[in-house]
C-alpha cells in the first residue's frame, strides 16, 4: 500500500513540479535552500512539504482551524487520509497535465535533453531517495554556464554495492535513438561514453567460419608427450575413454550403468491369487459350538460346578498312628560320636561369592593367613570372601588389568606358563644317607670330665695305647689323665707363664713321648707312669740317642760349613724338668703352634705360624736335628703334617694346602679348599682324604684323587671351627672343635673304589663345653681304638664323649 | 585254708603261684587259686604268708609275666590287656626292701672300690670265720694310694702303710680272709695286705694295722679289677696291658718276679737319689711273679672274675667288647663272646648261668657264657646315663644285682623282671632297674652332665651291711634296705 502510495506520490511530485515553479517566484529562495540543503534525495521533504502545502492548501480550502494541529496532521496524511489524498492528487494531476505541460517539459528537457528518460531519473531518484534517507549531502555544485544560467555539476557516482541499479535494463544501447542497421556496415555497434568503439560482437557463422579455415590433424591434442617429446596424440578410442572417465563413468567398453531391473519378485500385485476361493462367510462369523462350549462352562461356573481356582489339597495328612519325635528339640552340643547323629546343617543362605556374604562364609584370620600364605597356583579357590556393607561400596576388580595382560600373553603366546610342578616329595631327591642309628658306634654322651686346668686348655691328645690322656693350657702345664677314670696322674709346669699351645704323642706303644710346645720352646717328655719301668727306660733309650749323635757328628758339622745360626737349639731342660720326666727342649725362632709327628715317631715338624723362613721346621728325634725346608713359604703357615703312608708331607697356609714329595723335593699338589682361614686340617688315615677346619665356620672334604677343590663342603658350625680330627682306629668318624662351643661328629667312609664317592653323614653334635670370651672348644682328639672322642675346652675342662 | 571266702559281687580271677626260691616252696597240692582282682601286692603278700604259714611274715613281690605287680591286679589286667578269665601265673619273690641311706664314710681321696667282711661275705666264708654282728668290716681303696678299713659305727680303724714307691691309685681292692686284703691299682702291682686286728681286750692303744706283705709284679699296664678266691689262693686281676694276671696268693707257690717291673728301676726314680732315699726305711717286702699272664684281648681288660661254682675258670670282660671265658689250669681261651659295646665290668650271678656285664654304652647286657647259648644277650638292663663300671650281686639271691655308673647313682635290678625288648637293641630282653640309689653328696640336686664330681667306681651288697657304694665325692655311701 505503502509503495503503491509512494509510487502515486512520485507521480504526484512529477506532476507537482509546475506547481512548485509556480511558487518558485515566491519561495524561490527557501526551496533552493531546501533543496541544495537536502540535495536529490532530499525529494520526500518536497513531497512532505509539498504535501504540507497541500494540507496547507486544503485547510486554507476547507477548514481553516486546523492550524493549530498542523504538525501533526501531516505526519498522519499518509496513512489516514491515503485514498482520499490519491483521488485529489489524481485529480490535481490532470489539471496539471492539463495546465502546463509546457513548462515541465520545458525544464525536463534542459536538464536531461529528452522527454523519455524523465520518468527514469525521476524513478532513479525515488529509489535514491528511499534507499538513503539520511545521506543528505548534496551531490552536485551548482556553477553558472557561459549563460549565466545555473548549470549543475554533477559528482561522479561511484558504484557501489549500495548504490544498486539492478531496477535499470542490463544492456544499455549507448548509441542513442538510433537503429542498428546503420552500423551494418561497420564492425561496431557504437561508441562507449569514453568515446571508444563497442565492436560487434561474434557470431556463430563467424567462429563456425573460422574453424572450419582451421585444419585439425587426425588425433590433435595440442598436448606433447613427456616420454618422447612429440605430440601427443590419442586414438579415438582413447578419446572416448578419456571422456568417460571426464565424466565419472565406468570407462570400460560395453559397460551399462544403468541396466534393465531384473524383477526377482514382482512387484506388481498379480492378478491371479494362489486360491480364487472367495474367503468363506465362517471365517467372519462366530462359530456356534464354541459359543455353546463356552456357554456351558459359564453355566458350570455360574452354579458354582467349576471353580476357577481352588487351594492344593495337602496331602501330608498327619497320620496319628504313626508317632514321630523332633530328635533335635532340645539338642545340646555333644562330643563327636559315630552313634550321635547332629541335627542337618542347611547350607547358610546366598554363596561365598557375594558381596555380602553371611558371616559364616567370611574367612577368620588363621583361614586368611593360610589362603595368603599358600602358593597363588595351590589355592582352592581364588579369591577370599569380603564383606561390603553395600554394593557400592565393593572396589573394583584388582586384578582385571593382570588378567587382561595374561589373557593377552595367552593369545600371543599361547604357552604362556609351563606347569613344571613335580609331585615328587623333596626328600625322596636327597641321597640316600643312612640313618646316623645305623652307623653305630660313635659318641653321643659325655662320660667324663677332666677337671683341673686354670684357664683355656688349649691342645690334648689320647696316648697311642688308649690309656692316657695329655693336655696342654693356658695355665702353662701339661697335664697326665687316665683316661677312664678322669684321674690326673701327673703334671708339669714348664718354665714361664708361657701357655702350653700343643701337647702330641709320638706314635708307637714302645716309648711313651710326649711333646709339648710352650712358647719357643719344644719338650720332649716322658712322663713317669708308675709300673712301666720298662716302657720309661725305652722312652729315655730314645729321646737320649740323639744326644751322643749331636756329641759327635753335630759337633763336628757345627764346626764345618756351617755356620749361620742353627734352626733350633736341642738342650736339656734342666734338672727340675728332668726330674719330673721332661727330658730334651728344643727351642726354635718363634712361637710353636702345631706338632705332628711322623707315623714311625722319628720325625717330627712344628709350625710357628709367624716364623717367617723358619715358620716350618722337621726335627729328627735320633739326631736331635732341625731342618727347615721351606726357605720362603707364601702366606702363613697354619699346619704342617706327614702323608700317613708316602713320603709327603703337606703343608697348609691360609688359604691353600700344598703337598711336597720329600724324596724327591718338589711340590706335587696345591689344595684350595676356598676357605678364608684354614685353622687345622686333618689326613684320613687312607691317605687320600683330607679334611680342612677353617675359621669362617666350614668343614671341607678333600678328595686328593678328584679335584684341587673340596668335594664337599659342611657348614653346620655357628662359629670358627678349630680343630677337625679323623679317626685313626680303622672306624670311619670325624670330628672337628668349633668355638661355638659344640663338636659335630662326623660319619665319613672312604671306600677303595675309586667309582665311589666317600659317604658322609652328619652323626651328632656333642654340647657342653661352655664358651668363654668367644672360645668354645679349642681341640678335638680321637681314642685310638675306641669311638670315643675328647675335646679341650675353654672352659678349662676336657670331656670324654663315648 | 587256701580259698579266701570271695565276696559276692567282687571280680575274681585264677591264680597259679609259682616261686624260684626253694625254701619258700608252696606245698604240692596247692592249685589255683580264685582271688579277688581288686587285690595288691600287701594282700597278695599276706595270702601268700598264710599260705606258707611262716612264722614271721616275709614281704614278697608278685611278678606276672615279668612284670611287677605295683598296683591292683584288676588294673594289671586292664593295662595289659590280660583276660581276668586264664589262669595267671604270679611268681612271688622276696621282696627287695628299698634301700635307705644309712651313713657317709669320708675319704681324702676319691674312692674307687670297697668290700665288706661280714659273716655272710665270701672272705669269711672261705676263712670259715664267725663275724659277729656289729663286727663287720668296710674296705675301701682310694686314689690316694690308702687302704682304709671302717668298722660299721663310721669309725676309721686303719689305714694301708704307705708302699715303698709312692702312693699311686689303688683300683681294686677285696678281702682275702679276715686278715689278708689284696689291692691292686695304677702301679701294676697287685699287693698282698696284713690286717693285723689287735682285739680291744689285749692292748687299748695298739692300733689296727695294714702293712703289706706280698708284692705281685707282671703287669705293664695299670690294674683296673682284682678277683680273689681263697680256697685255691688265686688271684685274678685284669689289667690295661691287655692281659689278665693269675696269681698266687702264697709266696712259695709264686714264681719270682720280673726285676725289671720293680719300680726302683725305673729310670726316673734312679735319676734322682733323693727319693731313693725317701723308699728305703721299710724294707720292701717279698716280691713275686704272676703264676701266668692271660693274653688274648686286644683292648683293655677292665675286668676278671672266677666263676661263682668253679675256680678253675675264669671271666674276662674287656674294651675291645669281647667276653672271654679262660680255662685257668691249661690257661687257655676257652669261648670269647663279642658284643657290641666295650665292656667296663664284670658279674658272674651265682646260681644262673649268666654273666652281667656294665658297659660303656650305658647299659648292663646279661650274657650266657655256655657255648650252646646261642643269643649273646640275654637280658639286657637299661636306666643308666653313663658307663657301668661296677657290679655286684644280691646276697642270699640269685636275681638282684647292684650297678654303679659314672652317672653318679647305682640301681637295683631284679633280672627277673623282663620284658621283651624291640629291635632297635638286637631283639632281646630288656629289664628295667627296681630302685635307684643316688649319691647323698649331692644333697638332691640333679647329676651334673657325665656325673662329674659324684661318679661311683665301685659298689658292694653286703647282707648285713647293705649296698656301699664309692665315689668320686670321696664318700663310700651305704644304703640299706630297713
Amino acid at each position: 500500500m505503502s509503495q503503491l502510495n509512494g509510487s502515486r506520490k512520485r507521480k504526484l511530485v512529477t506532476r507537482a513540479l509546475p506547481d512548485v515553479r509556480d511558487d518558485s517566484d515566491e519561495l524561490g529562495d527557501a526551496l533552493l535552500g531546501g533543496i541544495l540543503s537536502q540535495s536529490d534525495d532530499g525529494e520526500e521533504f518536497d513531497d512532505s512539504d509539498d504535501e504540507e502545502e497541500d494540507g496547507e492548501e486544503e485547510d486554507e480550502g476547507s477548514e481553516d482551524e486546523m492550524d493549530g494541529e498542523e504538525e501533526l496532521e501531516s505526519d498522519e496524511i499518509p496513512s489516514e487520509y491515503g485514498e482520499e489524498d490519491i483521488r485529489e492528487q489524481i485529480r490535481n494531476l490532470k489539471t496539471a497535465d492539463v495546465e502546463s505541460p509546457k513548462g515541465a517539459n520545458g525544464r525536463l528537457v534542459k536538464v536531461n535533453g529528452a522527454e523519455l528518460p524523465q520518468a527514469a531519473t525521476g524513478a532513479l531518484g525515488e529509489t535514491n531517495t528511499q534507499d538513503d534517507i539520511e545521506d543528505l549531502k548534496p551531490n552536485y555544485t551548482v556553477t553558472t554556464d557561459a549563460n549565466g544560467n545555473p548549470r549543475y555539476l554533477y559528482q561522479e557516482i561511484e558504484p557501489g554495492y549500495e548504490s544498486d541499479d539492478s531496477d535499470a535494463p542490463a544492456t544499455v544501447n549507448t548509441i542513442g535513438e538510433i537503429p542498428l542497421s546503420f552500423y551494418d556496415s561497420y564492425p561496431h555497434i557504437g561508441y562507449d561514453i569514453n568515446g571508444k568503439k563497442i565492436m560487434r560482437p561474434a557470431k556463430g557463422e563467424a567462429l563456425d567460419a573460422l574453424l572450419d579455415s582451421i585444419e585439425v590433424p587426425q588425433g590433435w591434442t595440442g598436448l606433447t608427450d613427456p616420454a618422447t617429446g612429440k605430440p601427443l596424440e590419442l586414438s579415438r578410442e582413447e578419446l572416448e575413454v578419456l571422456k568417460k572417465l571426464t565424466r565419472n563413468e565406468v570407462p570400460e567398453e560395453g559397460y551399462d550403468p544403468y541396466p534393465d531391473m531384473v524383477e526377482y519378485f514382482t512387484s506388481k500385485t498379480e492378478i491371479m491369487p494362489l486360491s480364487a476361493a472367495p474367503e468363506p462367510k465362517r471365517r467372519f462369523v462366530p462359530s456356534k459350538h464354541e459359543a455353546k462350549r463356552v456357554m456351558k462352562i459359564v453355566k458350570a461356573i455360574k452354579e458354582g460346578r467349576i471353580k476357577p481356582y481352588r487351594p492344593p489339597e495337602e496331602t501330608e495328612d498327619e497320620d496319628p498312628k504313626v508317632k514321630r519325635y523332633d530328635l533335635w528339640a532340645d539338642e545340646a552340643p555333644r562330643p563327636d560320636h559315630v552313634m550321635h547323629v547332629p541335627a542337618p546343617k542347611l547350607p547358610p543362605p546366598v554363596h561365598d561369592e557375594s558381596y555380602h556374604p553371611p558371616p559364616e562364609y567370611l574367612p577368620d584370620k588363621a583361614e586368611r593367613a593360610a589362603w595368603e600364605n599358600t602358593d597363588e597356583e595351590d589355592r582352592d579357590r581364588e579369591y577370599l570372601s569380603r564383606d561390603h556393607d553395600a554394593l557400592r561400596k565393593v572396589p573394583g576388580y584388582d586384578k582385571f588389568v593382570k588378567e587382561k595382560f595374561e589373557r593377552c600373553l595367552d593369545l600371543y603366546l599361547a604357552p604362556r606358563v609351563r606347569r613344571s610342578k613335580l609331585n615328587i616329595d623333596p626328600e625322596s631327591l636327597l641321597p640316600k644317607l643312612p640313618s646316623p642309628d645305623e652307623l653305630r658306634p660313635f659318641p653321643t654322651a659325655c662320660s667324663v670330665v677332666f677337671r683341673g686346668h686354670e684357664g683355656r686348655v688349649r691342645s690334648l691328645a689320647i696316648d697311642p695305647s688308649g690309656e692316657y690322656l695329655a693336655t696342654g693350657g693356658d695355665d702353662g702345664t701339661v697335664r697326665l689323665w687316665q683316661l677312664r677314670t678322669g684321674r690326673q696322674n701327673w703334671s708339669v709346669k714348664f718354665s714361664g707363664d708361657e701357655a702350653v699351645n700343643v701337647v702330641r704323642w709320638r706314635p708307637g706303644t714302645e716309648a711313651f713321648i710326649l711333646a709339648a710346645a710352650s712358647g719357643e720352646n719344644i719338650f720332649l717328655v716322658s712322663p713317669p707312669i708308675a709300673g712301666k719301668p720298662d716302657v720309661e727306660r725305652s722312652s729315655r733309650d730314645v729321646l737320649d740317642a740323639g744326644w751322643g749323635y749331636a756329641a759327635t757328628n753335630g759337633a763336628s758339622a757345627t764346626n764345618g760349613p756351617a755356620k749361620k745360626e742353627a734352626a733350633a737349639k736341642w738342650t736339656r731342660p734342666g734338672p727340675q724338668l728332668e726330674e719330673k720326666g721332661v727330658l730334651v727342649k728344643i727351642t726354635v725362632r718363634s712361637t710353636v703352634k702345631v706338632i705332628n709327628w711322623h707315623r714311625r715317631g722319628e720325625y717330627f715338624s712344628t709350625v710357628s705360624p709367624q716364623g717367617q723362613s723358619s715358620a716350618i721346621a722337621i726335627h729328627t728325634l735320633s739326631k736331635h736335628l732341625t731342618q727347615l725346608p721351606f726357605r720362603r713359604l707364601k702366606g702363613l703357615a697354619q699346619s704342617a703334617q706327614f702323608h700317613p703312608s708316602k713320603p709327603i708331607f703337606f703343608v697348609a697356609t691360609q688359604r691353600t694346602i700344598r703337598s711336597y714329595d720329600l724324596a724327591r723335593r718338589e711340590l706335587l699338589k696345591i689344595l684350595q679348599p676356598g676357605a678364608k682361614w684354614i685353622s687345622s686340617f686333618d689326613i684320613h688315615p687312607g691317605g687320600d682324604n683330607l679334611i680342612v677346619g677353617s675359621y669362617d665356620r666350614r668343614l671341607l672334604w678333600h678328595d686328593l684323587d678328584l679335584s684341587t677343590r673340596p668335594y664337599k663342603t659342611l657348614r653346620y658350625h655357628k662359629k670358627a671351627i678349630r680343630a677337625v680330627r679323623f679317626h685313626q682306629g680303622g672306624l670311619p668318624l670325624f670330628a672337628d672343635a668349633s668355638d661355638d662351643g659344640s663338636l659335630q661328629i662326623f660319619h665319613g667312609k672312604v671306600v677303595g673304589d675309586l667309582m665311589e664317592n666317600a659317604t658322609i653323614v652328619p652323626l651328632k653334635v656333642l654340647r657342653g663345653h661352655q664358651v668363654r670370651k668367644e672360645l668354645g672348644v679349642l681341640d678335638v682328639d680321637w681314642h685310638p681304638k675306641q669311638p670315643w672322642c675328647v675335646s679341650a675346652g675353654a672352659d678349662g675342662t676336657c670331656r670324654l664323649w663315648q | 585254708m587256701s580259698n579266701p571266702t570271695p565276696a559276692g559281687d567282687q571280680a575274681k580271677v585264677r591264680i597259679q603261684l609259682t616261686t624260684r626260691h626253694a625254701d619258700l616252696g608252696l606245698p604240692q597240692d596247692t592249685g589255683p587259686l580264685l582271688v579277688s582282682t581288686s587285690l595288691r601286692r600287701i594282700q597278695l603278700s599276706s595270702l601268700v604268708n598264710n599260705i606258707l604259714s611262716t612264722p614271721r611274715p616275709v614281704p614278697f613281690e608278685f611278678l606276672i609275666s615279668g612284670q611287677f605287680l605295683r598296683t591292683s591286679i584288676d588294673d594289671f589286667l586292664t593295662r595289659n590287656g590280660i583276660s581276668a578269665e586264664t589262669t595267671l601265673t604270679v611268681e612271688y619273690v622276696r621282696a627287695l626292701i628299698p634301700p635307705t641311706y644309712v651313713a657317709s664314710f669320708e675319704h681324702d681321696d676319691w674312692v674307687s672300690s670297697v668290700d665288706v667282711l661280714s659273716a655272710s661275705s665270701p672272705a669269711a666264708g672261705w676263712a670259715g670265720a664267725d663275724i659277729a654282728a656289729g663286727q663287720e668290716k668296710i674296705l675301701s681303696g682310694s686314689f690316694d694310694g690308702y687302704l682304709r678299713i671302717w668298722d660299721t659305727s663310721g669309725q676309721l680303724v686303719a689305714t694301708s702303710s704307705p708302699t715303698s714307691h709312692g702312693q699311686h691309685p689303688i683300683q681294686s681292692t677285696k678281702f682275702l680272709s679276715p686278715t689278708k686284703l689284696v689291692s691292686a691299682g695304677d702301679d701294676c702291682c697287685v699287693r698282698i695286705w696284713n690286717h693285723s686286728n689287735p682285739t680291744n681286750t689285749d692292748n687299748p692303744s695298739a692300733t689296727a694295722s695294714i702293712t703289706p706283705s706280698l708284692e705281685l709284679y707282671g703287669h705293664h699296664g695299670a690294674i683296673n679289677a682284682i678277683s680273689v678266691h681263697a680256697p685255691t689262693s688265686r688271684i685274678l686281676s685284669a689289667s690295661s696291658d691287655h692281659t689278665l694276671g693269675l696269681w698266687s696268693t702264697q709266696k712259695s707257690s709264686a714264681p719270682a718276679a720280673p726285676s725289671d717291673l720293680f719300680p726302683e728301676n725305673s729310670p726316673s726314680l734312679t735319676s734322682s737319689n733323693k727319693r731313693r732315699k725317701i723308699s728305703q726305711p721299710t724294707p720292701p717286702p717279698p716280691r713275686r711273679g704272676p703264676l701266668s699272664l692271660l693274653t688274648g684281648h686286644a683292648q683293655q681288660v677292665s675286668s676278671a672274675v672266677f666263676a661263682p661254682n668253679d675256680a678253675s675258670v675264669a671271666y674276662s670282660a674287656s674294651w675291645d667288647h669281647s667276653l672271654k671265658t679262660w680255662d685257668l689250669p691249661t690257661v687257655t681261651c676257652v669261648d670269647t663272646r663279642t658284643t657290641a659295646h666295650p665292656l667296663y665290668s664284670l658279674l658272674a650271678l651265682s646260681g644262673i648261668t649268666l654273666l652281667a656285664a656294665g658297659t660303656s654304652a650305658r647299659h648292663i647286657t646279661l650274657i650266657d657264657p655256655r657255648t650252646s647259648a646261642r643269643s649273646i644277650a640275654a637280658l639286657t638292663l637299661r636306666g643308666h646315663s653313663n658307663a657301668v663300671v661296677a657290679l655286684a650281686q644280691e646276697p642270699g639271691s640269685w636275681y638282684g644285682l647292684v650297678s654303679g655308673s659314672y652317672d653318679g647313682s647305682c640301681r637295683v635290678w631284679d633280672v627277673r623282671s623282663v620284658r621283651p625288648g624291640g629291635a632297635d637293641i638286637g631283639g632281646g630282653q630288656v629289664g628295667e632297674s627296681v630302685y635307684r640309689i643316688g649319691r647323698e653328696s649331692l644333697g638332691g640336686k640333679r647329676e651334673p652332665s657325665g656325673g662329674e664330681g659324684v661318679r661311683v667306681f665301685g659298689v658292694c651288697w653286703d647282707k648285713q651291711l647293705g649296698i656301699l657304694s664309692a665315689g668320686e665325692d670321696k664318700r663310700v655311701q651305704v644304703n640299706k634296705g630297713s
